[in-house]
């Protein structure tokens, strides 16, 4: 249980492509959101970045997706990285909260089979501003999914941290 | 919560501005404008007081919550000045002066406790 709601969050979820980050302040202020691509030694980048990121908005706590959740895969890299940031943050004495697919999903859509893509939709409905250009059109069966999705990903790691207001 | 020193690079976004535009705006001068506003983004500039106004002005937001971290640090240190003040014997005490001093002593006091 959180009490304090004003504390800054940083959330990361670490992709295939590199990583997505989110920092907000309380439930209703995103103060920065986006994606960065790593192209080699992708956990080191990603754990440089993330090192960056840290010294530069000084979070409370560092919000990271539960890999080992019975509803994830993730691949062998991303589990590896987890480990070292979970690792890295216990060094610097950072807080961690990790949040599984299905939490995320019941907290911002009540219902744990929602898609991605409802998902995003709903974050760039909460946050105009901020993510409302940036949602990429609806992945058909024949397309990748698009980079700005991993935008949307730390988001909705973040969003999910704060209990909801009663 | 400690604020960050400024807010400009998050209220920026929201108004979908660049770099260089927010330092036409702000009347900066030169071939690489916008590198000003970036160093005023990354804390490692610290805005004139005209410029500080010109920001509340593009954003409409007041410079008090532009730059939180900076307005938490002033606050701090006049309150702890406040106090030492509050302790200072003067010839002629004023009622006005002496409630307005003991008011931000006071404040200051609270502020540690909750800290």
């Amino acid at each position: 249980m959180i009490k304090n709601r004003t504390v800054r969050i940083l959330a990361i979820a670490p992709l295939s492509r590199g990583l997505g980050y989110a920092v907000m302040e309380g439930p209703d202020k995103l103060l920065a959101a986006g994606n960065k691509a790593i192209l080699r030694n992708k956990n080191v980048g990603a754990l440089a970045w993330v090192e960056k990121f840290i010294r530069f908005y000084q979070p409370g706590v560092l919000v990271l997706p539960d890999v080992n959740a019975a509803d994830t895969h993730r691949a062998q890299r991303i589990k590896t990285l987890h480990r070292q940031l979970l690792g890295w943050a216990k060094q610097r004495q950072l807080k961690v909260k990790l949040i599984s697919v299905t939490q995320q999903r019941e907290r911002l859509l009540g219902n744990p089979k929602g898609t991605k893509y409802a998902m995003a939709k709903m974050l760039a409905e909460k946050f105009p501003a901020e993510l409302g250009k940036r949602l990429p059109p609806k992945r058909r069966p024949w397309m990748s999914e698009d980079p700005r999705m991993d935008i949307f990903d730390a988001v909705g790691l973040a969003t999910t941290f704060w209990p909801p207001l009663r | 919560m400690q604020s960050l020193p400024n807010y400009l690079q998050s209220q920026r976004k929201r108004l979908a501005l660049s770099q260089e535009e927010v330092a036409f705006l702000l009347g900066i001068r030169g071939m690489h404008k916008g590198d000003k506003v970036c160093r005023d983004e990354n804390f490692a500039r610290e805005p004139s007081l005209q410029e500080a106004l010109a920001y509340e002005v593009i954003y409409g937001r007041p410079v008090r919550e532009l730059f939180a971290g900076r307005y938490q640090q002033a606050e701090q240190e006049v309150k702890a000045r406040a106090k030492i003040l509050a302790f200072r014997k003067v010839r002629k005490p004023d009622a006005r002066r002496q409630e307005a001093i003991i008011q931000l002593a006071a404040e200051a006091s609270v502020n540690q406790i909750n800290q």
